[in-house]
């Protein structure tokens, strides 16, 4: 073999073997990154998760409005810490909405979806400010988000007195629609809440389906 | 006026075969218009290609033709396989906003012919446009609602008001029809689901229409956009 090839085969050799480190590298640096970028996503989650508990809590049977069945949602009842303070109860009562649902089938809201802040204005109007992911991850259709606005707002007519009307944010943001086909533009009127034993099972058109006035 | 839902970058719901609604939503459209010009109605698609009308320019092209009745149709991601619901919409408002006259008239002679509620200035608020239609729009989809219920078995027996956003600003009779699901064994389900939709929506307009009257339209030119 000529010097010459043996030459730039080394060469060569010497430039692959580089690479491949080179390589290596950043495969492990590129993992690392999404492993941060991972705890920093469950790190914020935990910051924005609301205070479940509240120096005013009492323990209460709270009524979650989940699906039951393909095109209905009704309530379950389930004994909850409940605030005293109506927009810590509303808080309270949404996080439970999201995060105790009894399986995947009867879940309304996303797994993922947060809710970042939920005021009650002195004339009634409850905000409830959710993360990107409701908008994102419902299932478009309008009656998955018929569902979804109607299982928060019987939710919270349920369980949260002075409540009058709800508007729905997405991340701080007034927007034209949930996913595609529910109006958010709008206020969606709140009833008050019922005695447990006249409480009817919904169907899509109930609280939820009420209008942005 | 039929109005094919999503469209373009907007794919609508996705079915785990692949399957996209704007797709399928377009050759329910497509076959819907076929069945109501056979009938003799002038129709108008708000689209008939991949593209995405906004909100507003759906409603405008509805807008612009008289005596026109606004069907929008959709097909949901969830719902169970091989179990067909069909889900009528109509846009909820507050009732008490309805002027005295439309309700007036609309319980005199709920057709939709009957019912012509533009204010006597003639101007309506754009965002607001469907406010004085909500009775005749209610009265269309339960109509609908009804005869569905026949030929999809577990469809609801009357019809659901309900927010839908692109209905808003429909200055006439507007309703959504919400097909669950996309979910479908194969095209031959599809196209057995857009034919019996279609055919019912069809006759079910047709028997809306005041006796003596000519054909209703659903849009002031044949053909689409």
């Amino acid at each position: 073999m000529p010097r010459n090839l043996k030459i730039t085969l080394g060469i060569l050799s010497v430039a692959v073997l580089i690479g491949l480190i080179s390589l290596h590298g950043l495969h492990q640096r590129i993992e690392h990154l999404s492993q941060e970028q991972g705890s920093e996503e469950q790190e914020r989650r935990e910051l924005l998760k609301p205070s479940i508990a509240t120096s005013t809590d009492a323990i209460v049977n709270a009524k979650i409005f989940w699906a039951a069945g393909a095109d209905r949602i009704a309530p379950v009842e389930m004994q909850l810490p409940l605030s005293a303070d109506s927009a810590q109860r509303g808080r309270q009562v949404l996080d439970a909405l999201i995060a105790d649902a009894p399986g995947d089938a009867r879940r309304t809201l996303p797994a993922d979806a947060t809710l970042l802040g939920f005021y009650i204005l002195p004339d009634g109007t409850a905000i409830a400010d959710f993360s990107e992911a409701l908008a994102s991850e419902t299932p478009s259709g309008i009656l998955s988000e018929e569902m979804a606005v109607d299982s928060i707002a019987r939710t919270l007519e349920s369980n949260v007195a002075g409540a009058r009307r709800l508007k729905i944010l997405i991340h701080g943001q007034e927007v034209d629609s949930l996913a595609g086909h529910a109006d958010l533009t709008g206020f969606f009127d709140l009833s008050p809440a019922v005695p447990a034993a006249a409480t009817p099972s919904a169907a899509p058109g109930g609280a939820g389906g009420k209008p942005p006035q | 006026m039929i109005n094919p839902a999503h469209g373009g970058t907007d794919d609508g719901a996705r079915a785990d075969n692949g399957l996209l609604e704007k797709n399928v939503v377009l050759i329910f459209a497509r076959m819907l218009r076929s069945e109501f010009e056979r009938q003799g109605f002038r129709v108008v698609m708000t689209r008939n290609d991949d593209s995405n009308p906004s909100y507003e320019d759906r409603a405008a092209v509805a807008n612009a033709y008289r005596d026109a009745i606004f069907i929008s149709l959709h097909v949901s991601s969830t719902g169970q396989l091989g179990a067909t619901r069909t889900y009528c919409y109509q846009f909820s408002s507050p009732v008490a906003i309805v002027s005295a006259a439309t309700a007036a008239a609309a319980a005199n002679a709920p057709g939709i012919a009957a019912t012509n509620p533009v204010p006597a200035s003639g101007l309506l608020v754009w965002e607001e446009a469907q406010r004085p239609y909500l009775e005749s729009s209610h009265h269309v989809a339960d109509v609908l609602q009804s005869a569905l219920a026949q030929k999809f078995a577990g469809s609801p027996a009357t019809s659901t008001r309900f927010a839908v956003r692109e209905l808003r600003s429909v200055a006439a009779p507007a309703i959504a029809v919400e097909v669950s699901s996309v979910s479908v064994a194969d095209s031959n389900s599809l196209l057995a689901i857009g034919a019996s939709l279609a055919s019912t929506v069809e006759r079910s307009i047709q028997a809306m229409r005041p006796p003596g009257s000519l054909p209703a339209s659903l849009g002031g030119t044949a053909g689409a956009k």
